[in-house]
């Protein structure tokens, strides 16, 4: 009797096991890595708490130092990337932080608006060529002329990193 | 000993000294002119132009203001870059005449303004020195929102900074510093400024001049905690002398404070302002109080199109002070929704329920709006 109820149960068993480790498993081309925060190699500045990259993102601070200006450059809308920062730094939605930007511009408060660029290449080509450029980009696909900076002390994969 | 002119002048030549890049400073990275950037793509000057329109139905009575359809402010923002460090920011309105087609000659439709014209020289966060016509920095909303009315969660503005109210300078004509220093993690802002204060007519600048020798000078500090992401808490100071043509000269002091919650699960602004009038050379004194406060909620997952919103706003002016004879009092409450239509239009409805003399029953309207940004 026993015998047959796990003969029976087998099957069933096999293929809830199977759907378990198909939705475990992450889908081809879905990135889970970690984001990293990249600068144009001429940036004097190694490590940002996680306060200082939302006053970059925000637009609240416009200079790296007094000769080096700051030149936020983001991904289109919609990307992975702007996503972990939108929620993860700035803790606003997509049309929030919109607004945010066109009440700073109206307030005078800051002169240079976000560049936005298409894919992750043209971030880290347009980050390595701009004085002063920071942006955000998936750790995996990071440049050799751009710099990483740790964010509270670590670098994108070490554990408690928070951009991801 | 410096008189008050000899300090003046001291202090604006001050700002321009400021103004003036320092060789260290300026460099951008090696090689260049010290105001161009060796490798950038923007090219100078830059021009960028924005706007914002509204269109506006009342429901009231006509002895309270206009009715039916009105169409709201034409505002035009412009931002020009003409080097990297040195920047122009101008806002120009457009607001219809009531009297438009009578006199002559004839009135036109609309008014034209120079809101704000701005040339900014920035030499770090710390320090930024700029020469122009302001929206005076003595009150949060009048900096925050500006003539933009879609970035205003209500319609109307609080009466206190109504634009061309005279209860607070609205427009400042001089030069201002600021910058911000991250202070631990406080991030604490300043603004101070020297300038034209009120006109001859008190309710606008001194466009075309001081209307007399004393500049009006003002203070602001504020801070933005990092902990407390959302918050800023700031007071400014503002003197400046009153000189309206036929009556004695007085001596104004404004204080005011702010604290604003500005994330919008609550919205939370609250604003308070004193301002105290002495008689030049005389013993009339007079003090005058006005606050509000406004709390809007955005609401969560699919209904987060919809923020509703109350205000609450209270000036007590006193009788006797003849800087601000026919400058009502006000007890009023306001409840509205705001819909968002889109990322860059929303439709503001609200009610308004005001007092101008204690014990008189409220006066009742209902106020539409539909304000946009291009």
């Amino acid at each position: 009797m026993i015998r047959l109820l796990i003969r029976a149960a087998a099957p069933t068993l096999l293929l809830s096991l199977s759907f378990v480790l198909v939705l475990a498993v992450p889908l081809g081309g879905q990135s889970s890595s970690d984001v990293a925060v990249v600068t144009n190699a001429d940036v004097p500045v190694d490590n940002l708490t996680l306060y200082e990259v939302r006053r970059l993102v925000l637009g609240d601070r416009d200079f790296w130092t007094p000769g080096v200006r700051v030149t936020l450059v983001l991904n289109a809308p919609g990307a992975h990337e702007r996503d972990v920062i939108l929620k993860t730094v700035c803790r606003m939605t997509e049309a929030q932080f919109r607004q945010h930007w066109i009440a700073k511009m109206f307030r005078a408060d800051t002169l240079i608006r976000p560049r936005i660029v298409d894919t992750t290449d043209m971030v880290v080509d347009l980050t390595g060529r701009t004085p002063g450029a920071v942006a955000f980009v998936d750790a995996s696909k990071v440049g050799k002329n751009v710099k990483v900076l740790k964010v509270d002390g670590l670098v994108p994969g070490e554990r408690g990193y928070p951009l991801h | 000993m410096m008189s008050s002119h000899e300090l003046y002048i001291f202090v604006l030549a001050l700002m321009v000294w400021l103004a003036i890049p320092r060789a260290s400073a300026a460099q951008p990275a090696a090689g260049g002119h010290a105001d161009q950037p060796p490798t950038s793509t923007v090219e100078y000057p830059s021009f960028h132009l924005s706007g914002f329109a509204d269109v506006n139905f009342a429901a009231q009575k006509a002895t309270d203001g206009a009715r039916g359809f009105t169409e709201g402010q034409f505002a035009l923002h412009i931002v020009s870059a003409l080097s990297p460090r040195v920047n122009f920011f101008g806002e120009l309105s457009f607001s219809p005449r009531a009297d438009a087609g009578t006199g002559t000659p004839s009135a036109t439709g609309y008014n034209a303004e120079v809101e704000r014209a701005i040339i900014r020289f920035d030499r770090s966060d710390q320090l930024k020195v700029s020469f122009g016509r302001y929206h005076t920095p003595v009150n949060w909303w009048n900096t925050a929102y500006h003539h933009g009315q879609w970035l205003q969660t209500t319609v109307s503005r609080p009466e206190m900074i109504q634009f061309g109210g005279r209860f607070l300078p609205v427009h400042f004509i001089g030069a201002l510093v600021e910058g911000s220093v991250p202070a631990s993690g406080w991030n604490v802002g300043y603004q101070g400024g020297v300038g034209n204060g009120r006109g001859n007519v008190i309710s606008r600048g001194g466009d075309a001049g001081d209307n007399n020798a004393r500049p009006a000078w003002l203070m602001n500090v504020f801070t933005k905690p990092d902990r407390a992401y959302g918050l800023q808490v700031g007071t400014s100071l503002y003197f400046d002398r009153v000189s309206v043509t036929g009556r004695p000269e007085f001596n104004e002091r404004i204080i005011a404070a702010h604290a604003v919650w500005q994330r919008e699960d609550p919205e939370v602004i609250a604003e308070i302002a004193n301002v105290h009038h002495e008689q030049v050379g005389g013993s009339v004194t007079a003090s005058n109080l006005a606050y509000y406060v406004q709390v809007a909620y955005r609401l969560p997952m699919a209904s987060r199109l919809w923020k509703p919103y109350y205000r609450f706003e209270h000036i007590d002016v006193e009788s006797t002070d003849p800087v601000f004879t026919g400058v009502p009092e006000l007890d009023a409450s306001t409840v509205g929704v705001r819909y968002d239509i889109s990322t860059y239009a929303a439709i503001k409805s609200e009610f308004r329920g005001r007092r101008r003399i204690a014990g008189q029953p409220f006066t009742k309207g209902w106020f539409l709006q539909i304000a946009f940004t291009f």
